[in-house]
């Protein structure tokens, strides 16, 4: 028997403006939230809405990724029939190719798809940070008769010319689609979210593969042609927390939108819908006799011995006595020592913070970013980073960077 | 890790049970939350698995419900295999049935099965002790001494509650006297003594073999207890040889122990050396990071996740899921999972099971030598 639904994943981003968070993994394998990677909050919805088939499109830097979606026990998706399943690119006997584009990179995972013979096929994005019910997605997707549906955003109209938006009548039918429009007929953003029927998807994404003018993406090219075709499409309005965390400061703002969840509606204190992700495996947290923390999340593993405020840590992170953290995203395994001050900032994973070193130090006359620090990046003793600095390499003790 | 094929293991998760009735009236010694975010099997098991034991019976006796719930099929500790795993062993529910006492007899209930396993050594453990044990230490130790049996022990006195007088006709505490060559001379059961002792852990390493002839012979002799009934009688002709463990432990005969190894793990050296040898595993609830809201104020505290802490809380260990309210006063306590401290509350020295709600405004105290125990789901 078919399965009524399967869930195709794009999470093949390489997340450039991110820096460097993603030298080394693509952006849906970024940490967030304390215990999560980015891909979490797509793959949970797909377990919570009832999705058990689950395709990972990955492409840029996929090893972190493929070795944290293993076999997808912590979604429980480790299925007999079904399940997740990660999809690279790969050989074929008349050549190879990357994903071109979006579209492509479903197209050329047609067999996969079929091999469940699916009524419909959600497309997912594997860089927001949302909770949302596909399966009341899937039910306006029915109870409209619709071939294709998108979900959208409201947003403020002042900014509605930064994104894709979907013109809707009343009955929420796509009448037109306008990509980064100058003159903005709609204020419905596309969140890169659809539902297909597996029949029309597959139409297109072959005729659209035909056309050698095409960039092969769902926004350029198959929306486009499925409204010129008259094709049934219709607008499902969400509007619940969403983020796409496409750079620094939106990484970071989200990262602390999650420590006030009674005005920022992103609650990850919800039985009803977890998110699941693999464990660290560590010991309870541990908060010392020196120590101060204030509004703050902390998991797993962390020795907390300075002082924490209005911050987010990672897994294993460790705060030595006499150490200031205020503001900050602290990411895995970072160690912050004795008497640095560590303000406005992202700290990648397994960094090292030297004693006294500042980070984010506002400099005169500039504005105050968000500094960030790579993964495995030593910073030396006494050094200074300033608020807009993005640091890829260590620093020595002592060293000023701006 | 050199891997070691060659033992399985079988864990008595009852041993003990009636040291510390509050927490085992619904569950087992074994399943008895610790440090925080894990049970007290998960030590032993975790060893286990950590030293390539991967075929592992668990043979409960009473109260398993909770234990079976949090061993599943094993998944959390790499135990859902095709070839051993993970096997529990509950009693036969029938009328005729006898539940077992002592390791002899409920060894002789699973002879079937020992009898057509494949590893040489067989390793026995209670778990009332949490620590991270060195089995292929223990293992290579056993072959070394060319001994019979080995069993395990640490050097310290005996405890107040294992001397008690209520003692007597309880659990038994096994203590040691060892000649020049960690030979065991003598075995006592529930000893007087003063001074430091070799004091057992009742952690044993046999060959299978050995002990398949051993069960079977003694079982029909009428023994029940390893210890009292097999080995301290026939100490001249079994070879049963000592060996010293200087890691790490935490071991519980009552309520005092069970507060107070939790909250020795508020050291940082502590705490680092009881997870020094291995990572320890356990079942996943997949909460969110605590979280410190303004106003909190937490001080030498272990927490897992989950937590949401709005008061003030000192020198506690604190499960999955606690809520601390606002202007609530927190002090040496143990804290299970789930548990609810009312805003404005006040307690000290107390330790509440899973989902204990102690409503706002409230005043609990108990003593550091007789901490107050607050039941499953009770609201005070």
């Amino acid at each position: 028997m078919g399965k009524e639904i399967v869930a195709m994943l794009l999470a093949g981003g390489q997340g450039s403006r991110l820096y460097a968070l993603t030298q080394k993994l693509a952006k849906p394998a970024v940490p967030f939230g304390g215990k999560y990677r980015i891909i979490d909050f797509p793959i949970s919805n797909c377990v919570n809405s009832g999705i058990d088939t689950v395709g990972v499109l990955t492409q840029y830097q996929p090893f972190v990724l493929n070795e944290y979606i293993g076999n997808g026990q912590p979604w429980d998706l480790d299925r007999l029939n079904g399940g997740i399943h990660v999809l690279p690119p790969y050989q074929k006997a008349d050549g190879s190719d990357w994903y071109k584009g979006t579209a492509n990179a479903i197209y050329q995972n047609i067999a996969f798809i079929e091999r469940y013979d699916p009524k419909y096929v959600i497309i997912l994005s594997g860089d927001q940070i949302c909770k949302q019910d596909y399966a009341d997605f899937l039910a306006f997707h029915k109870e409209k008769d619709a071939e294709f549906s998108v979900a959208v955003m409201e947003v403020p109209w002042d900014d509605a010319s930064r994104f894709g938006l979907m013109v809707a009548d009343e009955n929420d039918k796509i009448t037109e689609f306008q990509e980064k429009p100058k003159n903005p007929k709609s204020n419905l953003a596309s969140m890169g979210i659809y539902i297909f029927n597996w029949d029309i998807l597959k139409k297109y994404l072959e005729e659209d593969e035909a056309d050698p003018d095409s960039e092969n993406d769902f926004g350029n090219n198959i929306i486009p042609n499925l409204l010129k075709d008259n094709r049934r499409m219709y607008a499902y309005h969400f509007s619940g927390y969403w983020k796409d965390v496409g750079t620094i400061p939106s990484l970071w703002e989200a990262n602390m939108e999650i420590l006030d969840p009674e005005h920022s509606g992103i609650n990850l204190f919800d039985d009803d819908w977890k998110i699941y992700s693999r464990n660290a495996g560590m010991t309870g947290h541990k908060i010392g006799s020196g120590a101060v923390v204030e509004n703050s999340m902390i998991t797993d593993g962390c020795r907390i011995d300075g002082t924490v405020q209005h911050s987010v840590l990672y897994a294993g992170v460790k705060v030595a006595p006499g150490a200031i953290v205020k503001d900050a995203v602290i990411m895995g395994g970072s160690v912050i020592k004795s008497g640095a001050v560590v303000e406005h900032c992202i700290v990648a994973e397994n960094a090292v913070i030297g004693s006294n070193a500042k980070v984010g130090v506002q400099k005169d006359g500039e504005s105050f970013g968000v500094a960030t620090i790579g993964p495995g990046v030593y910073v030396g003793d006494d050094a200074v980073i300033g608020s807009n600095a993005m640091v890829r390499e260590n620093v020595k003790d002592g060293e000023v960077q701006w | 890790m050199v891997r070691n094929k060659s033992a399985l293991g079988i864990i008595f998760p009852n041993n003990y049970d009636s040291l510390v009735p509050e927490l085992t009236s619904i569950r087992s010694m074994a399943s008895i939350p610790f440090a925080s975010r894990y049970r007290l099997i998960d030590f032993v098991l975790s060893s286990m698995v950590n030293a390539g034991i991967d075929n592992i019976s668990v043979l409960a006796q009473s109260n398993y419900r909770s234990l079976m719930d949090h061993l599943g099929a094993g998944r959390e500790w790499d135990l859902t295999r095709k070839n051993g795993g993970l096997t529990i062993w509950p009693p036969f529910a029938e009328k005729s049935m006898v539940t077992y006492k002592g390791r002899i007899d409920s060894l002789a209930h699973i002879m079937f099965f020992l009898e057509k396993q494949k590893e040489q050594y067989v390793i026995l453990t209670d778990t009332n002790i949490a620590a991270t044990f060195d089995f292929n230490a223990f293992i290579d130790a056993h072959i070394a001494s060319g001994a019979d049996v080995t069993v395990a022990y640490t050097i310290e006195e005996i405890p107040a509650p294992a001397r008690a007088e209520k003692q007597m006709g309880r659990e038994m505490y096994f203590t040691y006297k060892l000649d020049e060559n960690s030979r065991v001379t003598k075995v006592s059961i529930n000893s007087q003594e003063d001074g430091l002792q070799n004091f057992g852990m009742n952690i044993y390493c046999i060959s299978r073999e050995y002990l398949i002839n051993m069960v079977k012979e003694e079982y029909v002799n009428g023994a029940v207890y390893l210890e009292r009934d097999v080995l301290m009688k026939n100490l001249d002709t079994i070879h049963v040889q000592g060996y010293k463990f200087d890691g790490y432990y935490g071991r519980i005969h009552d309520m005092k122990s069970y507060l107070d190894e939790n909250l020795r793990l508020l050291d940082d050296e502590n705490l680092n050396a009881l997870f020094a040898n291995c990572p320890v595993y356990t079942k996943l609830r997949d909460d969110n990071p605590t979280r410190y809201i303004t106003g909190a104020k937490a001080v030498n505290t272990m927490a897992a996740d989950g937590c949401v802490i709005e008061g003030t809380v000192e020198n506690c260990v604190l499960f999955r899921g606690v809520k601390i309210g606002k202007g609530a006063v927190v002090k040496n306590c143990v804290l299970m999972q789930d548990t609810v401290i009312g805003d404005g509350a006040s307690v000290e020295y107390i330790i509440t099971d899973k989902n204990a709600v102690i409503s706002d405004g409230k005043s609990v105290k108990g003593s550091d030598s007789y901490p107050f125990y607050i039941s499953k789901r009770h609201v005070i």
